[in-house]
């Protein structure tokens, strides 16, 4: 499973498919102050970088994907 | 048929109407870009969709079609009349072949010849394979820069600058704004755009749309994306292919790129280096003149325009061959202090505009203070602007760059309004509000919008007959409903129980209420417009006009007005034929018609409207007319009247000869309308669903046809009479009134009886002649006569005895009753019992 929850920590690992969107959205919702970790993270669909660019989560693990590293997560700071 | 197939079906089907449709206009208008997108959109969802089955003949054929439209929409071809009939014959073979599908789940077998021919003609439009003439010069292609190119961040602009300029070729500016429904389609917008090559940017916003997690549909695609590359354009194309309708390319040249930006000042600080670097560029000691500027560089302050300018200067020198043009203007542009020609901010929303100011004010120097004083200011104004839009930032995100900046770092509130920018441009319009400055109370309350003010309205296609299953579930329902009075009844008065009667009937009237309101409820579902009849006629006429080169225009007015499917459904033979009459006959040859005075053009209306519980549909032209005494000649000729009954009519009866079975005026035998059937089908087909046809013209002023059509047909309201002990139902529409007449005042005449009702002699049947039953045998001095209308004539029924109207739903006869002549169907009554309705024209 390339999302993996613990508590309040939201893990996305490896390829992760626009099938993750769901659990990610209600995760999302549920928690107050989530915490993502996208180290792992080497390709989001656009459905999960849509909710990230929304979602409060804050970036525990920044991608060490570059192409996530450059485009992603200033997408989800200008937020 | 397997679902997938299913759901292609219709789909083809109203793309194809809507290709059609679109293609008609643009025949009229070539100019408009807007319909050759959506033509072409259809068609190439279309051929799309399509290569999911093993339809090759169809796909190929779509295929060539969708290239012809591709060239059209690039200017390589220019729109013709041939072409236009090569593509309605096209998509006419299309529509039989989804037909096909349909009905047999796969091609006729002469698809594959007729495929291959139409997209050999199609192609033949094409430009050949000359490649100078086949592609305009890339450089050619679409080299305005589009506006959102100067909201990317500078760094993002010099880089695909420096690539371009040390050998990468010409940028690309692609705007890529995927449909809300692409997820759907295994589509992923943004890994897409990572797959270009030479991606140097890549910038991401969101159209307008819900913004809080509660409300945002996850698989639903709210992004516009934009980038900046440095690669062919075919490649990206090519990248591309399947989404270029969503995609803007637009090939920029490096030299567009240069937009230096930030506060104006600093321009006497530069009076030594603009001398020198002049001096130097006389040499062309580009070197020398780079190394110059880096030294300034190296020293200068941060977010000035002039800053900004060096930058530039800088990478337009590391080209391995620099442009002195362009270093030239940029040495100008250092030495006035500011560009010579702004960009242009005006085309820009007003918001836009706003955003900008705070940037340039972010940039501005000062002491600490004032920066604070200021930023104050610039947060103030991004508050106010996205509470006028209606959106939020996340919690804290403002407030954090603001207080980075105060300690001097600005990028992460320049990174923040730039971003606000590229969602102001995403935004489909600036909300008014936007425009002024908003006063700075907006409280935070203003920041959430109304979720359901957003979401379009959705659509659910279902099959017919599941509708039809429900209504007649309802018309059981209602049925039953109407039982529950006879029990109210019957616990009265068998057992003798007034309050269960009272019971039951307060309960009747609940559910009474509900089921009148299913009724309803379900007659709308079955209502659609009749524009689904009107649309075929742009093509019909076109393609008639042509053919007897007569110039028609077609208005159709109230296209929108609504009737029961079956109704609609029925209008369209009648309508087609009214249509076709009125070009072949009415309609002059245009010098003919300047030889009397009119507009050569000729003009058609199709007109519907509503009217009380009938939809009125008229067909009128500006023709010739109806010439009363060409019809009355027509008719004696053809044995339909006799010449001194003919001489004897007046005009109006005249012209309404056309009506009869057997009449034909046409000269001509022509394939439009003179093929042995007449008006009277026009009647025929229009009784059928018990509407009227009325009739009216003048000699050479023109002719109106008008049809009045019932709005359902799902509840039809008769009389219920009795006849030998029986009850039958006559339908309400054909009852003119209800007498009772003296016996002696019926006369007979010879073989049939009549009576005078206000002076006109109205001839009687008997039902229980008519259906065959025992008469009444009751010693009466009254006869209850029925006077309806059939037809054009008006017939006294005599009955035993009038009972009351009621709503009935009509059930056609069925199995070995379907051949019984006389009756138009059966009813169910609230007691149980079945009630035959009667069918007064061929009962009489």
């Amino acid at each position: 499973m390339p999302i993996a929850i613990e508590g309040d920590l939201v893990r996305l690992e490896g390829v992760c498919p626009v099938e993750d969107a769901m659990p990610l959205i209600e995760f999302l919702r549920q928690e107050s102050s989530p915490r993502l970790d996208l180290s792992q993270c080497t390709y989001l669909h656009t459905a999960l970088w849509q909710l990230l660019s929304l979602g409060p989560a804050k970036l525990e693990a920044p991608p060490s994907d570059p192409f996530l590293a450059r485009w992603l997560v200033p997408f989800m700071a200008a937020r | 048929m397997t679902s997938l197939l299913e759901r292609f079906i219709p789909e083809a089907k109203e793309h194809l109407q809507s290709a059609a449709a679109g293609l008609l206009k643009l025949e009229r208008d070539p100019s408009e870009s807007d319909l050759v997108n959506e033509v072409f959109r259809s068609v190439h969802t279309l051929k799309g969709a399509s290569g999911l089955f093993d339809i090759p003949g169809l796909t190929r054929l779509v295929h060539a079609a969708e290239d012809l439209l591709g060239a059209v929409r690039a200017e390589q071809v220019a729109l013709d009349s041939d072409m236009v009939d090569l593509l309605l014959i096209a998509l006419d073979h299309v529509g039989n072949w989804v037909d096909g599908l349909a009905s047999h789940g796969k091609l006729p077998d002469d698809a594959e010849v007729i495929s291959t021919d139409a997209a050999r003609r199609l192609r033949a439009f094409l430009p050949g394979d000359d490649p100078a003439a086949t592609l305009p010069a890339p450089e050619a292609v679409n080299t305005t820069p589009p506006v959102w190119l100067f909201a990317l961040a500078e760094s993002d602009r010099l880089e695909a600058f420096r690539i371009s300029v040390s050998g990468g070729g010409a940028v690309q500016a692609v705007a890529f704004e995927p449909d809300d429904g692409c997820f759907y389609r295994g589509e992923d917008p943004v890994n897409l755009i990572r797959q270009i090559e030479g991606l140097v940017c890549l910038r991401l916003a969101r159209r307008a749309g819900p913004e809080e997690l509660e409300h945002v549909d996850p698989f639903r695609c709210a992004l516009v994306l934009r980038c900046l590359a440095v690669q062919p354009r075919q490649e990206i194309e090519h990248l591309f292919r399947y989404v270029l309708d969503q995609v803007t390319i637009a090939t920029v040249s490096p030299e567009t790129l240069i937009k230096p930006e930030g506060a104006p000042g600093g321009g006497s600080d530069y009076d030594a280096f603009v001398l020198d670097a002049r001096a130097r560029l006389a040499k062309r000691d580009w070197p020398g003149l780079r190394q110059s500027a880096a030294g300034l560089l190296y020293s200068a302050q941060e977010g000035l325009w002039t800053t900004s300018a060096l930058r530039w200067l800088d990478a337009s020198l590391a080209a391995p061959l620099p442009n002195s043009d362009w270093i030239t203007r940029l040495i100008d542009d250092i030495a006035h202090g500011r560009e010579a020609a702004p960009l242009d901010t005006k085309a820009q929303p007003p918001a836009w505009r706003i955003l900008m100011e705070q940037r340039r004010i972010i940039a501005m120097p000062g002491d600490v203070e004032t920066l604070k004083r200021r930023l104050a200011g610039v947060e103030a104004a991004i508050v106010n602007l996205l509470a006028s839009f209606g959106w939020s930032v996340r919690q804290g995100e403002l407030t954090a760059a603001v207080a980075a900046a105060e300690t001097g770092a600005y990028a992460r509130l320049d990174a923040l309004i730039l971003a606000l920018q590229a969602r102001v441009e995403a935004a489909p319009s600036a909300p008014p509000a936007a425009a002024k400055a908003a006063p700075l109370t907006a409280g935070p309350a203003s920041v959430e919008t109304p979720a359901e003010q957003r979401q379009p309205a959705r659509m659910l296609k279902v099959d017919q007959n599941k509708v039809d299953i429900l209504m007649t579930l309802i018309a059981e329902l209602v049925v039953s409903k109407n039982s529950l009075p006879f029990l109210a009844k019957r616990a009265e008065e068998f057992y003798l129980s007034r309050e269960m009667g009272r019971e039951i009937k307060e309960q009747y009237s609940v559910i009474d209420r509900l089921t009148q309101e299913l009724q309803r409820a379900i007659m709308d579902v079955r209502m659609v417009p009749v524009s689904d009849v009107f649309g075929r006629f742009p093509r019909l006429i076109r393609d008639l006009s042509r053919k007897l080169q007569k110039q028609i225009e077609l208005k159709v007015i109230g296209e929108e007005t609504a009737a029961d499917k079956t109704i609609v459904d029925a209008l369209a033979d009648p309508l087609i034929h009214l249509v076709r009459n009125s070009i072949d006959h009415g309609i002059e040859l245009p010098d003919e018609r300047e030889g009397v005075g009119k507009p050569p053009a000729a003009t058609i209306q199709l007109r519907a409207f509503q009217e009380a519980d009938q939809v009125v549909i008229e067909v009128s032209d500006d023709g010739r007319g109806i010439d009363p005494d060409v019809i009355r000649a027509k008719a004696v000729e053809k044995g339909l009247i006799a010449p001194d009954q003919a001489a004897a009519l007046p005009d109006q009866e005249a012209i309404e000869l056309i009506f009869l079975p057997g009449f034909s005026t046409a000269r001509e035998i022509s394939d439009l309308s003179g093929r042995g059937v007449g008006m009277d089908v026009v009647r025929s087909a229009v009784d059928k669903i018990n509407g009227r046809v009325s009739l009216s013209s003048h000699k050479g002023e023109g002719t109106l046809v008008r049809l009045f059509l019932p709005l359902s047909m799902v509840v039809t309201r008769v009389m219920t009479v009795e006849v030998g002990g029986l009850q039958f139902g006559v339908p309400m529409d054909g009852i003119a009134e209800t007498v009772r007449v003296q016996k002696r005042q019926i006369r007979r005449l010879k073989q049939s009886e009549a009576f005078v009702l206000r002076n006109t002699v109205v001839p009687i049947r008997r039902m229980h002649d008519l259906l065959d039953l025992e008469g009444d045998l009751r010693e009466d001095d009254e006869e209850a006569v029925l006077v309806a209308r059939v037809g054009a004539a008006t017939v006294g029924l005599v009955v035993d005895r009038f009972r009351e109207g009621i709503d009935v739903i009509l059930k056609p006869l069925e199995g070995v009753l379907a051949g019984m002549r006389g009756f138009s169907g059966s009813a169910l009554l609230g007691d149980g019992s079945v009630l035959l309705v009667v069918d007064l024209k061929e009962l009489i």
